[in-house]
């Protein structure tokens, strides 16, 4: 041990800029990897313990209006695959009733109902994740609510419709294992049953969920057939557990998987550097292999010594990246373990990133075994002149003309000679630029208004919905009589939506939500096909098409109000809304079928959108009116507000590891061209002139990296973009970039930020004199 | 046109015992340098030759005292300015033949040229060659500098020494690395130039250099143990050795 120790101080003693290059290499390396894996870790754990608590179902059937509750029971004791069903009564209320701090939640768009304790399955849960119990006066408020709005426990919430009001004290603040995360566009409040009660005989429409648990092994796919099949209630949405799982997932998972993604990046990152600088050191060490060698040392021998050498190093960088690990993974966690919990395996949050520390161990020793294997077969006299093995780096010609900027000549005939060496440095450039522009372009994407056209609709600034209720048709006629004949309304559209059956290609019915109106006044691009037209014509949304396994031309047969119709499919649309199984077509609905009217509008020019919105809010005062670029990002849940983060996490981590990067790789690589610096020194060269060589020669990559790095985050970028929402519902998507953003500001951040780490990196030229050359 | 005043060096951290005590290499050194001089400078290892060296050619700052190139203090000058300084008043070859080895040897010869922007690339790139010629070395113009011998190496060092025409020529052991023929070969290149006026210092532990020279300074302990003309004619060896073995 002592003679590890003291190699390692001779290490530090003789080559200082490259050893301290190599633990910083390492500590960061292991840092990356501890933080990734227990962020892995945490939000594997958290999940799964607030699924264990909470007990989610695994299929559930939202319903409005009159049901037959025994025909449901019914189906739930016939049927085999069932474990535990459960009717949940929801009590939604408008969002104008309710107030908290003198406001209402009108701004929020979220569906609010309020519900007591589940028996069973589906509990909500307080932040210990123990069942939620509430008294009477009190509420449970739901954890996204806490987390915008600031609702703390002692705060109260204030119900108020006409003269009713009704002062709710938050007792606690819950987790929702189905509803938690903003991209469900619903919320839970807990409340006692004598207060849902009262509340509903002065306030409020009911809503019903049939919730179904499952037995083991038994596929949702089979409840949903028999559920749809069995003509039981279903005005409403159909959710599977495995939606619910993927909305979750991709709300507060999505900060976390992105960060485990970037981890993993700049892990990847980080072994890159890692061998280099194995490689680039043991080259230096190739002298003292072939002392070793010469005075008759067993190869495997020195093989071991320089392995625990290294593993030395790398023990202590692990401890140092494990320990760091914790504030680090607790800062990208925190998102998931306000909405989930701690967890209940601590073996995955502190096991999984010391499995990582033992990889990473490995991928040490390997490297030296490698390279030591290597430098064995060479002979005593090439390892003592150090000639074993080394790459021979080519010429560059110059000018005949003469130099006309000579740094930069030479910067560029330098770099055309050890472009090989700058490998390493251009893989992070360009995953720094990648890391940068993508989540900034998912966010531009998302935010911009004509992402509404992958949500089923054209493009409009104003929605407003008219839920089934039993006022239904005045409240539509009301919203009619508001809207008619007003100038600052461009235009506007009603669509009818409502639920049908629809066979599937095995003769299976399955329920699909249908939107009935004229499709031209707010015209969407298909990915496929066209809208439809006349009566017998459908549009379905691409994940209806996959499902039903339709393409433009086919017929599909559905069942509505006893009758069987043909319909040919016109169209294929990308909507992410309703789980993204939803269709257009002309459908005459009952009344009593319509689940909900959508009206469109479309500003006239000048008009601003939130002050139209705060009017109509006004004259309609149980309805609720959208602006349309709030709706995309509520609905998308957050994710913009997530992506917010996630870009600016992103691009401070990217900036930090390139600059970080820069000056280490600078160390080395001025390490290695202490006598070429000399030299340059010696013959006229002044310090400036050298490090303005080096910059030209990091700058260059650097260029290269970035260009590379946005062709990938607007080609693979968008295909990754296209994947994680294709399983929402759209699968062709299209990045919108902010030119001046990325192609200008972005580039120049980062070339800034490197620029500043060269002129850091590069003091130590003044140091580097001839006369070391010679008495070497 | 060189003259060294009282010049003093010392460098921190060489102390084997206590790294915040400074090591004095030169104590107060003074000597003069004529044009076309070829000066010299022996003494055992670690005597401060190399230091003197550097020091004199404003590659390293004095600790003390002032070098005066034809009346210009260098001590005065900053970094950029002795640069272009050196690069244009004069040549350094040292004991290794330091080359930068992403050129090939003409191109390492005709850089300093370039850099300096005195002379058209054309004057440059034809000194050069004639240069090659002269030191017999015009067949290895685009070779690689690992592929020649170390005392054709050395010639092209002296060749790039000598490519902007500088008014001294400073050499560090040039024939520390060199066989006894190329030894010759560089000794003969070097009596030649300066036969023709150039100013010549040089550092060397070897006779055969210091032979050639019109005059020897010994240092011992980073001070001048003695100084010795060398005349011409006679038995110029005989005379240094005794004269070494007395000093």
């Amino acid at each position: 041990m002592k003679l590890l120790i003291n190699l390692v101080r001779k290490d530090f003693k003789r080559n200082p800029a490259i050893t301290t290059a190599l633990v910083v290499f390492l500590i960061l390396a292991a840092l990356l990897m501890a933080g990734g894996l227990r962020v892995a870790g945490t939000m594997i754990s958290a999940y799964d313990q607030l699924n264990q608590k909470a007990i989610p179902p695994e299929y559930l059937q939202m319903h409005k209006g009159e049901y037959d509750n025994e025909a449901v029971g019914h189906f739930a004791a016939n049927q085999d695959g069932i474990q535990d069903f459960l009717t949940v009564e929801m009590l939604t209320i408008n969002n104008a009733s309710i107030i908290y701090q003198g406001e209402t939640l009108e701004k929020v768009l979220m569906d609010n109902s309020f519900v007591v304790q589940n028996v069973g399955f589906d509990y909500l849960l307080n932040m210990d994740n123990q069942v939620a119990t509430v008294k009477p006066g009190e509420v449970g408020v739901p954890v996204y609510y806490a987390e915008i709005l600031g609702i703390a426990p002692g705060d109260v919430i204030t119900l108020k419709k006409d003269d009713y009001i009704k002062d709710l004290k938050v007792a606690t603040i819950i987790r929702d294992a189905q509803m938690n995360v903003a991209m469900t566009s619903s919320k839970r409040f807990l409340i006692s049953p004598v207060d849902q009660l009262e509340l509903s005989q002065k306030m409020g429409e009911w809503e019903y969920s049939f919730q179904f648990l499952l037995k083991e092994g038994v596929d949702t796919g089979v409840l949903e057939q028999a559920y749809q099949s069995a003509n039981l209630p279903a005005n409403g949405v159909a959710i599977t557990g495995s939606l619910l799982n993927l909305y979750n997932v991709f709300s507060y998972g999505l900060v976390a998987m992105i960060i485990v993604a970037i981890s993993l990046l700049l892990i990847f990152m980080a072994m890159l550097c890692l061998s280099y600088i194995i490689r680039a050191i043991m080259a230096e060490e190739q002298k003292s292999i072939g002392e070793m060698k010469a005075i008759g040392f067993p190869g495997k021998s020195i093989e071991i010594l320089f392995q625990m050498k290294y593993l030395t190093l790398m023990a202590v960088a692990g401890i140092i990246g494990y320990l760091g690990a914790i504030p680090f993974g607790n800062f990208f966690s925190e998102a998931v373990v306000r909405y989930c919990g701690t967890g209940s395996s601590p073996g995955l949050i502190w096991g999984l990133p010391f499995l990582g520390m033992f990889f990473l161990s490995g991928m040490v020793a390997f490297g030296c075994h490698r390279v030591i294997k290597k430098n064995l077969n060479n002979t005593v006299m090439e390892l003592l002149r150090g000639s074993g093995g080394r790459r021979r780096e080519g010429h560059y010609t110059l000018p005949s003309s003469g130099f006309k900027y000579p740094n930069l000549t030479i910067a560029i005939g330098e770099l055309g000679c050890k472009w090989r060496e700058y490998g390493v440095i251009l893989v992070v450039f360009v995953i720094s630029a990648f890391l940068i522009l993508l989540p900034m372009n998912m966010k531009n994407t998302i935010q911009d208004p004509s992402f509404i056209t992958y949500m089923g609709v054209g493009e409009s600034d104003i929605r407003i919905d008219v839920h089934f209720s039993q006022q239904i048709n005045q409240q539509q006629d009301q919203v009619l009589k508001v809207l008619e004949n007003d100038p600052e309304i461009e235009k506007k559209a009603i669509y009818k939506n409502g639920y049908l059956q629809a066979q599937t290609k095995s003769g299976e019915w399955q329920s699909i939500r249908v939107e009935s109106g004229d499709q031209s006044v707010f015209p969407l691009v298909y990915l496929e096909g066209s809208a439809p037209i006349g009566s017998n014509e459908m549009a379905l949304s691409y994940m209806n098409a996959s499902e039903l396994e339709k393409k433009i031309g086919d017929v599909l047969t559905v069942e509505y109000g006893g009758e069987t119709m043909n319909y040919t499919i016109a169209g294929i649309y990308q909507d992410i809304t309703y789980g993204g199984k939803t269709a257009k077509a002309a459908i005459d609905y009952r009344n009593e079928d319509v689940e909900v009217y959508i009206l469109y509008l479309s500003l006239a020019e000048g008009i601003n959108i939130d002050t139209k919105t705060n009017e109509l809010r006004e004259a309609l005062p149980n309805i609720k009116v959208t602006p349309v670029p709030s709706f995309i990002t509520q609905t998308l849940g957050g994710i913009v507000n997530n992506l917010s983060q996630v870009a600016a996490a992103a691009m401070a981590i990217a900036l930090m590891i390139s600059a970080l990067i820069t000056i280490m790789f600078l160390k080395l690589i001025m390490a290695r061209e202490h006598s070429a610096i000399a030299v340059k020194k010696a013959i006229g060269f002044t310090n400036r002139d050298i490090r303005i060589q080096l910059a030209i020669r990091i700058l260059m990559i650097q260029c290269l990296g970035i260009i590379i790095g946005t062709v990938l985050a607007n080609t693979l970028g968008e295909a990754i973009f296209s994947l994680m929402l294709s399983s929402m519902g759209a699968s062709r998507m299209t990045l919108l970039i902010q030119p001046l953003k990325a192609y200008l500001i972005c580039p120049l951040v980062q070339l800034l930020v490197v620029a500043i780490a060269i002129i850091g990196g590069t003091k130590a030229v003044k140091h580097y004199h001839i006369k070391e050359q010679i008495i070497e | 046109m060189i003259k060294v005043e009282q010049i003093s060096k010392s460098f921190k951290g060489n102390s084997p015992v206590d790294s915040t005590i400074a090591t004095s290499v030169l104590n107060g050194v003074s000597f003069e340098i004529a044009r076309g001089d070829f000066v010299a400078v022996m003494g055992p290892s670690g005597s401060g030759k190399s230091t003197l060296l550097y020091s004199v050619s404003g590659m390293d700052r004095v600790t003390e005292g002032q070098v005066w190139f034809d009346g210009v203090s260098l001590s005065e000058m900053n970094e950029q300015s002795l640069s272009g300084f050196r690069l244009n008043k004069m040549g350094f070859v040292f004991q290794n033949a330091q080359m930068l080895k992403n050129l090939s040897i003409f191109d390492n010869l005709i850089l300093p040229g370039l850099v300096a922007k005195k002379e058209k690339p054309q004057v440059i790139r034809k000194r050069a060659k004639d240069l090659m010629k002269r030191m017999d070395i015009d067949g290895l113009c685009g070779r690689d500098i690992r592929e020649v011998s170390g005392g054709q190496l050395q010639r092209a060092s002296i060749c790039r020494a000598m490519i902007n025409n500088p008014e001294v020529l400073f050499l560090d052991e040039p024939t520390g690395a060199l066989n006894s023929e190329a030894t010759d070969q560089v000794l003969d290149i070097l009596e030649d130039l300066n036969g023709e006026g150039m100013t010549i210092m040089t550092v060397t532990h070897d006779l055969r250099v210091a032979l050639r020279a019109k005059r020897v300074i010994y240092l011992r302990d980073g001070a001048i143990a003695g100084e010795k003309e060398l005349t011409a004619g006679g038995n110029r060896e005989q005379a240094l050795d005794d004269w070494l073995k007395g000093v």
